[in-house]
């Protein structure tokens, strides 16, 4: 039996007006929906009518994407940056996310040291505190500092604030082939976010064509060229202890020219492929968001 | 001292900001008079009124406490409600405008300086849910309120307190999971400390304590338990903690002067502590046995 739950879709993997994307999400059978913030800001109404749109919706929100060079900057570029995480935080809250994603700079400007970073990641993850958001910070392999799960890991680490964890993105661990063994190392409760796509291509050789593949040629998994290191990956994380959400983050150029219902559709069958094909989780774990949801369906 | 770059060898000091209690407490609601009446029965009179806001200061010994009523259009988050909700907590610090910078860089929510409730020069940040946290370093010789209250003709304005009363601490509901945030945010931003769970004050031991570096208030964290796991998240401070060398003995004092006090098989009153009965749409205090009040 697989546990649908598990999984969402990221709004930003289907094309049309929020209202429809989301209508799709949910008729092809999602209970959570990664938002994305040009999604709000961007909507043609107001903020205040997109935000009435997903607390409308009857979808979670898994979360909300994505705060981007962020950390590692000094003086006005660093006060510049906390007042663009305080609009998302507040947007978050907003839209009743409790999960920003924020992913490691790639910005030359930005400082190296570890210690900086992890410093200026804890001040965000303090900044979300009250409003019980958390943070998932994703390693980029096109970042300068931080290009893996692994490197992240060593920041949340030194960061060390219980609101601070990791996103981890299939795309990057199939991409540049990391070790499973690699996941050992990581605390399943420090994973806030695992995010699951494929890509066609058999392999990507370098940091500019991982970075092309992974904004517009991902596919949905099942549909790829490693269903099986997709799986594998999964299972461990299922072995580990993760029990957090799964989002399809499927950023693929051609699927925002098909409508939406179609994208959801597929959506809905990789959803079906790794319930039944690799996962087996059956019940509702101790999770709080899917507990509460559960609740919600029982009308409690 | 060593650089900044330095700073995660250097063990932070015990008391980081230089903490020495609570300054005020501060309700809000459209019903100070309701409320009034209520911190009366518990030993608090009123002293002062600010001079251009709808804002009242009771004050019993050493514990002042504030009731915010001033219309909404404050521009401030908490407006006030029928029933009091405990809006804001200040904290008496070394150094207020360092504990505020302090603050801020370690990503604190600055409130705007001229949305203060009590338009009075000290610097804020948000603290739980709505609620409100003051850093205040004027209370020795003369004290915020000398500034901006004029104070109610006749009155004493230093009332003894009734057996010792003093605040103990203050109860705050969190959400699901909560615990731990909430402990960082304390400890990080104030230098709270946890108390072992072996070591519990009165009859409600539910949740973490921690306690301040001045080692003069606690706060507890309450996160929700059966059902209500499965609410919407409401985190809030709950209600105000009072300490007193014997218990019984001021509960019945302050059941004479109109106090209730909850008497179920759980909950009731014993030498360690008591719990008032909700009143005013959920408002509480609770008597805490402590070894020595000041």
């Amino acid at each position: 039996m697989m546990n649908f739950n598990d999984f969402g879709i990221d709004s930003a993997s289907m094309a049309g007006s929020l209202e429809n994307r989301l209508n799709a999400a949910r008729q092809a059978g999602f209970s959570h929906v990664m938002i994305s913030a040009t999604d709000i800001v961007g909507h043609p109404s107001s903020t205040a009518s997109a935000v009435q749109t997903i607390r409308d919706s009857g979808l979670r929100v898994t979360g909300l994407e994505a705060l981007r060079d962020f950390e590692g900057l000094s003086g006005k570029m660093h006060d510049y940056k906390i007042d663009v995480a305080k609009s998302m935080l507040s947007l978050c809250s907003q839209i009743g996310g409790r999960l920003l994603l924020t992913e490691a700079s790639s910005s030359a400007h930005a400082d190296t040291d570890p210690e900086k970073i992890a410093r200026d990641l804890r001040k965000l993850a303090f900044l979300a505190l009250p409003m019980g958001i958390r943070i998932a910070f994703k390693g980029l392999s096109w970042s300068r500092t931080v290009k893996n799960f692994a490197d992240a890991a060593e920041i949340i680490s030194l960061a060390n604030c219980p609101n601070l964890g990791l996103a981890i993105d299939a795309f990057d661990v199939i991409a540049a082939e990391v070790p499973l063994g690699d996941l050992d190392l990581i605390f399943p409760q420090q994973i806030f976010l695992v995010q699951l796509s494929d890509f066609m291509l058999q392999e990507v050789h370098t940091t500019e064509e991982q970075e092309t593949t992974a904004t517009h040629f991902r596919v949905f998994p099942g549909e790829g060229a490693h269903s099986e290191a997709l799986a594998k990956f999964i299972v461990k994380l299922e072995e580990i202890g993760y029990f957090g959400d799964y989002s399809f983050d499927v950023y693929n150029s051609d699927y925002l020219q098909i409508p939406a219902e179609v994208i959801a559709e597929r959506a809905r069958r990789a959803a079906e492929w790794l319930g039944e094909t690799v996962l087996r989780r059956t019940l509702p774990v101790p999770n709080m968001e899917r507990l509460r949801l559960t609740a919600r369906d029982r009308g409690c | 001292m060593r650089n900044e770059t330095d700073r995660e060898s250097v063990p932070e000091p015990p008391n980081p900001i230089g903490m020495d209690g609570i300054e005020f407490i501060e309700f809000t609601t459209s019903r100070p008079q309701a409320l009034g009446d209520i911190l009366e029965k518990m030993g608090f009179r009123l002293i002062a009124r600010h001079r251009s806001r709808e804002v009242l200061l009771y004050r019993q010994g050493g514990m002042n406490i504030v009731i915010n009523s001033h219309p909404a259009d404050i521009p401030r988050t908490a407006s006030p409600l029928e029933h009091p909700v405990i809006s804001a907590l200040a904290i008496r610090v070394r150094d207020a405008g360092a504990a505020y910078q302090r603050a801020l860089d370690l990503g604190a929510w600055e409130i705007p300086v001229r949305a203060q409730a009590l338009e009075l020069n000290i610097p804020g940040i948000h603290g739980v849910g709505e609620s409100l946290i003051y850093f205040v370093d004027r209370y020795d010789e003369f004290s915020i309120f000398d500034i901006d209250f004029r104070a109610i003709p006749g009155v004493d304005l230093h009332p003894p307190a009734i057996n010792n009363l003093n605040f103990f601490g203050i109860v705050q509901y969190v959400g699901v999971d909560r615990t731990e945030d909430w402990a960082e945010f304390y400890s990080q931003l104030f230098g709270f400390s946890r108390i072992p769970d072996s070591v519990r004050f009165g009859i409600m031991p539910k949740g973490e304590l921690l306690q301040s570096p001045c080692r003069k208030f606690f706060l507890q964290l309450i996160e929700p338990d059966g059902a209500a796991q499965y609410a919407p998240m409401e985190e809030h401070l709950q209600r105000i903690g009072l300490g007193t060398p014997d218990v019984i003995s001021t509960a019945a004092e302050l059941e004479k002067r109109g106090i209730e006090f909850l008497a179920t098989d759980k909950v009731h009153t014993n030498e360690r502590g008591a719990l008032t009965k909700a009143v005013l749409g959920g408002l509480m205090f609770e008597l805490v046995q402590t070894p020595s009040a000041s």
